[in-house]
């Protein structure tokens, strides 16, 4: 009882200081919301093998999963196989996936085509590893870091946005596996039980305007 | 012969007490803690170029506002090899405060802090003497627009604590 009740104060505390509406400038809310189509789904993007492919040219038969992602952050970095495990077995599964990088390579160095066919091939990507080159793709999902992962289920509504799994540092301390999960009722023709999570990551280096 | 910036770094380096492991709640409640009109909590990494830029400015905030009423938090969110990586930056600022590491899972920690935070670094939170949050974002601000965010929450010179 007396845990119940500290629980609840806490809660109570955490609520008032998460507060509603405050004048900030935090991308969160931006973030495309569960149930929504794929924006900017035909924009065709310069992929590692030299083609032109949109979100729309991966859609899979079960479901559609996009990546912002980018070589150089230290949380893609971190997340990075388990990125790469994730989109090559579940094509087999009927999921088509596309990871994009919208960071802009004046900002990171690291983050240029080059960089991304050596990585791509380094990592054995399976799946088109694209480059948002004026971040419009990015911006119209909200997306705001990397890595952040959208879901789409065979109908084209997103199921899951967020975080790969609860523990960028160590792959085998993960007790979350959010995005499998979420692939995993996907695949099942289930509804995802969790929606939304979130993970720090580097906020995304959008490309100036000309 | 070293040079200028090297010299003054090495006059600037302190040993920094390495950042203290801290979960949402233990942030909230430093925030919390009576003393302050106005918290700022800053979440960094060393990875994170915008946050080393941000850095210098953070400190000399704390340095001119401190009296006045300012309390500065600083989140650290580095994680295996950056830890270290860490203290040595800390250090190289010249930072001599306790200072705090991130603890607990990212969704946790994140949506404890609030204000739609969507994970992206830098981060700043503002709050008032009362721990509510006021002001939130994502990118790394220029001091003056850093000091225009506290200073409406800022005491009056030479006025002591009331809390």
């Amino acid at each position: 009882m007396r845990t119940t009740t500290k629980l609840a104060a806490l809660a109570a505390a955490l609520v008032l200081v998460a507060g509603a509406g405050i004048a900030g400038e935090m991308a969160g809310k931006a973030a495309l919301g569960i149930g929504a189509k794929a924006p900017a789904a035909d924009v065709k993007m310069k992929g590692v093998d030299g083609k032109e492919v949109s979100i729309k040219d991966v859609t899979g038969a079960k479901g559609t999963l996009v990546v912002f992602t980018c070589n150089a952050c230290p949380y893609a970095k971190g997340w990075e196989t388990r990125i790469v495990d994730l989109g090559n077995a579940y094509a087999a599964k009927g999921i088509g996936m596309i990871a994009i990088n919208a960071n802009d390579p004046k900002v990171v160095a690291d983050d240029g085509y080059d960089q991304m066919v050596t990585r791509a091939k380094e990592r054995g990507m399976k799946y088109p590893y694209v480059m948002d080159a004026t971040s419009e793709v990015a911006k119209a999902f909200g997306a705001a870091r990397t890595p952040e992962a959208f879901l789409f289920d065979a109908q084209g509504k997103l199921v899951y946005h967020g975080a790969v799994d609860d523990n960028v540092e160590s792959a085998e301390k993960v007790s979350k596996t959010y995005l499998k999960d979420a692939l995993d009722s996907v695949v099942a023709g289930k509804e995802v039980s969790v929606k939304e999570t979130k993970a720090v990551g580097c906020g995304i280096k959008w490309h100036q305007q000309a | 012969m070293l040079p200028f910036s090297a010299l003054i770094a090495g006059l600037l380096a302190v040993s920094a007490p390495p950042p203290a492991p801290a979960t949402a709640e233990k942030l909230l409640q430093e925030v919390r803690r009576p003393g302050a009109s106005v918290t700022l909590v800053n979440v960094w990494a060393t990875w994170c170029m915008p946050c080393r830029e941000e850095f210098p400015d953070l400190l000399r905030l704390r340095r001119a506002y401190q009296g006045r009423g300012l309390r500065l938090l600083l989140v650290n969110a580095d994680f295996g090899e950056g830890k270290d990586e860490a203290v040595k930056f800390l250090g190289d600022q010249g930072v001599d405060f306790p200072t705090l590491l991130k603890e607990q899972d990212d969704d946790a920690f994140i949506n404890a802090l609030g204000g739609d935070w969507s994970g992206a670094l830098p981060a700043t939170f503002v709050f008032d003497g009362t721990g509510k949050l006021v002001d939130a974002w994502e990118h790394k601000e220029t001091y003056a627009t850093l000091e225009s965010k506290i200073r409406p929450f800022l005491r009056e010179e030479g006025k002591e604590t009331t809390r």
